[in-house]
């Protein structure tokens, strides 16, 4: 008999809600490089959190990143549409996020870094409006103090400029993401291993 | 113990399996081809999964009764079938591919934008400005797309065969009544309107939808930006003036407002050019856009204003102390529209403008002195069904007053009309699939002034040829008020029209453009008079004719060298007409048989410059040699120049620029002006109608202020 009640103590100790279930199971397939299908599970998830604007974050972060790797144009404007929607979702739950607008940069990024001569003129304002944005919402949120600075960086490059400057905002990124407190699970925490990689060309090209 | 472990089991799997039921079914594409990754679910639940290769999906559920089953793909539209769940079973579910602009077909006959991101965009937004020749006039960029004919000395858009007056420009959808500057005689003109305020722009030469009329031969459209980034301020000193820019940004407004003077005393009184200045062209211009959004829609407001005035004598043959010609023009102009989202089917646009410019000119001992007021009103609804189906239709009125007096020394007349024009439109554009689109429409618009009901009707299609290559056809029939100069003097007068066939075939691969499109237009109801222009006193008639018929070729490519941008267009025209004062039909003479333009940009990454080229080519224009018989009887010889500009960026936010058209100094000829009479000898003695000057200059410096580092005024140049 006890080991009934044990058998269903720990049945429901270990019941995970739905949602982290749900959520663990779509970052397991973004782990296993299936962006899309991790974002079809995310919106999924966020049919039933409406109003939690992580899962739509994350539908639209998925399929943000993976837009780096398309090759082709038509599948490329496919994914960041629909992205986009995801985003917009994300704004109207949650107004004035820093993390959202970091997403929204990448997502103009992606476009930059798929053809520079066409959308470097036309976006790179855009971008660096975003992060200054971000900057003033959460002065102290590691992926906004790194996603600028390495913006920054990349143009002061352009125009043969010095960027030291920016190292340090690099070097502050990597204490901020030691000291970054999740306020809530599955808050996004990535960036860390980004800032180092960059911290180590940093300074090294003119 | 074992047993009741078991039991346990048992237990627990009868509590799992208990009420619940199968759903089930495949996905296909609208080719029956299976889709695998399909997202099912049960809409509001964690309940789904995903399809296998097969296009199949199967999984249980527990809930019961009515549930949405939502079948989503990337790249398809979602489709939701709402059942009892004992009815989702063995489902047969075909998406729809979804249609964005890069993967479909759109209709592209006859149209260049100048877009964010389309397939069919000709032009980027900063191409207007960085085109060397182009000094930031998107008039003067769109010159060297083909289908347009070089009239050096003029400067407006002439498109195929078409007189200036053909092709219309709109600002946010309503139309601009006075678009160009005022220049004297034989310099050329400029858009009043800088690129820096719009951010897109499209031009077409024909075929063009049912919402715009009025036009015979072309449209450019141009739409003020949305959403300015941030604040700015912009400083720009120049050879020949100074501008000064601001835009504030407010949670959900913003204002931009930019002025300039600019006054060419100095750059005249350095190069000396064949003209004599009695005071320098001075002109001041203000234009500002306010733009506020709203819940669900945006309200824009755009007023510019510009004052003009100039004092020149130039040589003329049948003067021998010159013409005398001074001129000061005001020009206001105010635009206001409001753009609402009902719902995801609807949607509607409100638009008025209002125009006023008056002009004084004094031709030696004449004078002149017109105003001009005009309206366009406007109002539209947009109805869509997903992708497939669109709606378009309207009302729209054009109210035009034009008073002129002139006054000589002896006498003076005044003169002038009142027209308005009443119109509806209604066009439908139908997606048959991501390879084939139809637009029809029509259009009925009232004239006051000749009492008539004119009919136009416009059909495009396009069809998409494998991955690269599109086809496209476009028909249709225009019609357009007589122009000013006519009806000033007569308004028993009717519209003009024409009808006009163009194929076009585009092929695009990733950087690089394909465009040919052959085309016949027709015209017919041009106005003719007896005298060599238009009086008081002419007989005037709609009997003219008149057709044109050509080639366009266009090919860029932005991929195939490193750094370097470049297009080739090419024009052949052939056109005829019977109007004006002409006797037969002619070769009108602002027509090039054969224009060409070779752009270059080239981007210097050392330098931190851009570098642009621009050589253009059009073959000579038909004058009129009066000590020959006939009309319109000689050639010049052909144009050309080689244009030469250089960007370069200082800092992010500071910008020299450098232009210099015409560098071989090539010494065009764009006419002959002929005496009223004959020399001693019996001759006509002539004078070569030239530039004022083979070379032009100019410098600039651009610098933004801004909390912003990467803002410059590159887009302004």
């Amino acid at each position: 008999m006890t080991l009934i009640v044990a058998l269903f103590m720990g049945l429901i100790s270990n019941a995970q809600s739905p949602y982290e279930a749900k959520m663990k199971e779509a970052f397991g397939l973004w782990g296993q490089n299936q962006p899309v299908k991790a974002s079809q599970l995310f919106e999924r998830i966020t049919m039933v959190e409406t109003q939690n604007w992580l899962p739509y974050y994350y539908a639209a972060q998925t399929l943000i990143t993976s837009g780096f790797s398309v090759k082709d144009e038509a599948e490329l404007k496919t994914r960041l549409d629909k992205a986009q929607a995801f985003l917009d979702k994300a704004k109207e739950v949650s107004p004035k996020n820093a993390e959202i607008l970091v997403a929204q940069a990448t997502w103009y990024i992606v476009w930059v870094a798929f053809d520079g001569a066409t959308y470097g003129a036309m976006y790179s304002g855009k971008v660096s409006n975003l992060y200054q944005k971000a900057l003033k919402i959460a002065p102290n949120n590691p992926r906004v103090v790194l996603g600028k600075a390495e913006w920054d960086i990349g143009k002061a490059k352009f125009f043969g400029k010095d960027t030291s400057a920016y190292c340090k905002q690099i070097e502050k990124a990597i204490e901020l993401f030691d000291t970054f407190e999740k306020p809530t699970p599955f808050y996004p925490s990535y960036g860390k291993e980004r800032a180092q990689q960059v911290l180590s060309q940093c300074g090294k090209q003119k | 113990m074992k047993q009741l472990q078991l039991f346990t089991f048992a237990f627990l799997f009868s509590l799992f399996a208990f009420g619940q039921t199968k759903i089930s079914g495949k996905v296909t594409d609208s080719h029956q081809q299976p889709l695998a990754f399909v997202s099912i679910f049960l809409k509001g639940t964690y309940e789904g999964t995903t399809t296998d290769v097969n296009g199949e999906f199967e999984f249980v559920t527990q809930k019961k009764g009515k549930q949405i089953l939502v079948v989503s793909n990337l790249g398809f539209d979602s489709k939701e079938l709402q059942k009892k769940v004992s009815e989702l079973q063995n489902l047969q579910v075909v998406l729809k591919e979804n249609v964005n602009s890069l993967n479909a077909v759109v209709l592209s006959a006859g149209t260049f934008s100048a877009g964010e991101k389309s397939k069919t965009t000709t032009l980027k937004p900063l191409d207007i400005v960085t085109t060397a020749g182009s000094l930031a006039d998107p008039i003067a960029a769109f010159q060297t797309m083909p289908g347009t004919s070089t009239v050096a000395e003029d400067g407006r858009l002439f498109v195929r065969g078409g007189r200036a007056e053909e092709t219309q420009i709109f600002i946010d959808g309503i139309r601009v009544f006075t678009p160009y500057v005022a220049t004297t005689n034989n310099a050329p003109t400029r858009g009043r309107y800088s690129p820096f305020l719009f951010k897109g722009i499209s031009f077409s030469t024909g075929g063009y939808s049912a919402e715009y009329g009025q036009a015979l031969s072309g449209i450019l459209l141009m739409n003020t930006i949305d959403e300015p980034e941030n604040e700015r301020t912009d400083i720009s000193v120049m050879s020949l003036g100074v501008g000064l820019g601001n835009t504030q940004v407010w949670d959900g407004s913003s204002l931009t407002v930019n002025t300039s003077y600019i006054n060419l005393g100095p750059y005249t009184e350095l190069y000396t050019d064949s003209n004599q200045w009695n005071k320098p062209y001075e002109a001041f211009a203000g234009e500002s856009v306010y733009r506020k959004k709203v819940t669900k829609g945006l309200f824009k407001f755009y007023a510019a204003f510009d004052a003009a005035r100039f004092d020149i004598t130039q040589t003329h043959i049948n003067y021998p102390d010159g013409l005398n010609f001074k001129t000061d023009a005001t020009n206001a102009y105010a635009n206001s529209s409001y753009r609402h989202k009902i719902n995801k089917n609807w949607s509607t646009f409100y638009g008025i403008s209002y125009t006023l410019a008056n002009t004084k000119s004094f031709i030696n001992s004449d004078k002149i002195d017109n105003t001009q007021q005009a309206v366009h009103a406007k109002v539209k609804a947009n109805y869509k069904v997903g992708s497939f189906y669109k709606l378009n239709f309207g009302i729209e009125s054009f109210l035009q007053k034009f008073d002129e007096i002139f006054i000589t020394p002896i006498q003076s007349y005044s003169y002038g009309f009142n027209n308005r024009i009443f119109a509806s439109y209604q066009e439908s554009s139908f997606l048959f699939s991501k390879k084939f689109i139809a637009q029809l429409g029509n259009r009925f618009s009232w004239n006051n002034l000749s009492h008539s009901l004119q009919t136009d009707y416009r059909l495009s299609l396009a069809y998409k040829l494998g991955n690269k290559g599109q086809l496209s056809l476009a028909t249709g029939t225009f019609h357009q008020n007589p122009e000013k100069e006519v009806l000033k003097f007569t308004q028993n007068i009717h519209s003009e029209s024409s009808e006009q066939y163009i194929v076009n075939y585009q092929r695009n691969q990733k950087g690089m453009l394909f465009r040919v499109e052959g085309f016949y237009k027709k015209y017919k109801d041009l106005i003719k008079y007896n005298t060599v222009t238009p009086q008081f006193t002419s007989q005037y008639n709609n009997k003219g004719k008149g057709f044109a018929r050509g080639v366009d070729v266009f090919w860029r490519d932005n991929k195939g060298i490193k750094n370097l941008d470049y297009w080739l267009s090419y024009s052949f025209l052939d056109t005829q007409r019977d109007f004006k004062n002409y006797s037969g039909s002619f070769q009108p003479s602002f027509v090039n048989k054969h224009n060409a333009s070779v752009v270059t940009k080239y981007w210097m990454e050392n330098w931190k410059s851009q570098l642009g080229l621009t050589y253009r080519f059009a073959s000579g224009r038909t004058y009129t040699n009066p000590n020959i018989s006939g009309f319109l009887n000689e050639k010049t010889k052909a144009f050309q120049t080689l244009d030469f500009n250089w960007a370069y960026l200082i800092s992010p936010q500071k910008i020299l620029f450098f232009s210099a058209s015409n560098l071989l100094g090539t010494k065009n000829i764009n006419g002959y002006q002929y005496a009223n009479t004959p020399n001693a000898k019996g001759i006509f003695q002539r004078e070569a109608i030239r530039p004022s000057a083979d070379r032009f200059f100019f410098v600039g410096f651009f610098w933004t202020l801004s909390k912003k580092e990467t803002d410059n005024q590159l887009n302004q140049l």
